[in-house]
């Protein structure tokens, strides 16, 4: 373990000086826009650094999986599966997106 | 003279002329989407929607020439188009406006736009997804889904090819404009009826179907009366698959011009991470069809 702040904790510091002192300078919607989304993404990039497990399918599973179905053989349970596997990247990309599928 | 912000691959600049307030488009040093109209192209386009009755910025001139690029010229237009402002509280009647575009624009005759290109609508975003060189097995089920499942064809028309609520201008008055035409194609009119469908174009509000605006039912009835097509709800089901697997596919495509540093920008960064969301929409609309 490294010295504090954590690379988590560090990502955090700069979300709240973007929210409290960056954007609420900003005029120009565009600017304001484009910071939203980067603040997006370093919630994304904590989200996925706090996690222990964000994937189920490893990238060679999920390319042998993507092969079968592409030769139109998908296994059984393969949309049970899938489902459970998007999931957990919503988890980490935006965990709010799935409140309606509840 | 002002360069708006935008992509790389087009620069947009306000610029006035003669008291006239224009939208002068050029494209930029970048390489461009390999779906995308050429601006000669576009501007065509843009010339026989005008000429159709369809609301489009009126196009001035193009430039074959602009400092060693092409450009054109069309009105500077103002009103709301972001999706989430308009959603919030969208015009009454907007989901009758949006049939009316769209029929107008099914009207054009093809072989007014000849350059318009057309295909099968799968292999060409199956083709997209190779381009992305990372395994998304959900997209591929959606692929593999509408294969199985492919409705009866109906003729190819001219078609938008992006047509939903973040590319219409929009006033208290009701819409005013459509814009971003760079993907007209020609295509089964209901790839573009379903697209404002499509969840990721509500913007949130998804009581209101199409588009976060209204509902699907006055939007189709009205799309019949002006064109005899009639369209059922429940024939849309394909088509907002395919929408997600459009839209989860571009998001990745899009990605790519951030990684591989074709247009640097933390927007196409994030869309890398978005597509997940279209593929669970997707997945789960194919488990509820069936």
């Amino acid at each position: 373990m490294g010295d504090r702040p954590t690379a988590s904790e560090l990502i955090e510091a700069v979300l709240e000086f973007l929210s409290s002192e960056l954007l609420p300078t900003l005029d120009d919607h565009r600017l304001k826009f484009r910071t939203l989304v980067a603040m997006n993404a370093l919630a994304i990039a904590r989200r996925e650094l706090e996690a222990s497990n964000t994937v189920l399918l490893g990238e060679e599973q999920a390319a042998a999986l993507a092969r079968r179905i592409r030769a139109g053989e998908p296994p059984d349970g393969a949309l049970r599966l899938l489902k459970e596997d998007v999931a957990a990247k919503l988890r980490i990309s935006n965990p709010a997106y799935l409140q309606k599928y509840e | 003279m002002r360069l708006l912000p935008g992509g790389a691959s087009k620069e947009a600049w306000a610029v006035e002329a003669e008291g006239e307030r224009l939208l002068v488009r050029r494209a930029g040093g970048g390489v461009i989407h390999e779906d995308t109209l050429s601006l000669a192209h576009e501007f065509h386009v843009l010339e026989a929607a005008l000429e159709a009755g369809v609301k489009v910025p009126r196009p001035v001139a193009y430039l074959a020439e602009l400092g060693g690029r092409e450009a054109f010229a069309m009105e500077l237009v103002e009103g709301e188009t972001i999706g989430r402002r308009i959603v919030r509280d969208p015009p009454p009647g907007l989901e009758t406006e949006l049939a009316e575009e769209v029929a107008k624009i099914h009207a054009i005759p093809p072989d007014r736009l000849p350059f318009l290109r057309a295909g099968d609508v799968l292999e060409r975003f199956q083709h997209e997804l190779d381009t992305v060189g990372e395994p998304h097995p959900a997209i591929e089920y959606g692929l593999w889904w509408l294969r199985q499942h492919r409705p009866e064809a109906l003729d190819d028309v001219v078609s938008h090819g992006d047509f939903r609520i973040g590319n219409v201008v929009v006033s208290e008055r009701g819409l005013e404009y459509l814009l971003d035409w760079e993907f007209a194609h020609l295509a089964d009119p209901r790839e573009d009826v379903s697209w404002p469908i499509v969840r990721a174009w509500r913007f949130g509000a998804d009581d209101r179907r199409l588009g976060g605006v209204g509902e699907v039912g006055p939007y189709l009835e009205r799309y019949a009366e002006l064109t005899g097509r009639k369209i059922a709800e429940s024939d849309l089901s394909w088509w907002e698959v395919l929408g997600n697997v459009k839209w989860a596919t571009g998001c990745l495509t899009q990605c790519r011009r951030h990684l591989t540093g074709v247009d640097r920008s933390v927007e196409y960064a994030v869309l890398g991470r978005m597509a997940a969301e279209m593929e669970y929409e997707l997945l789960d609309l194919v488990e509820r069809h069936g």
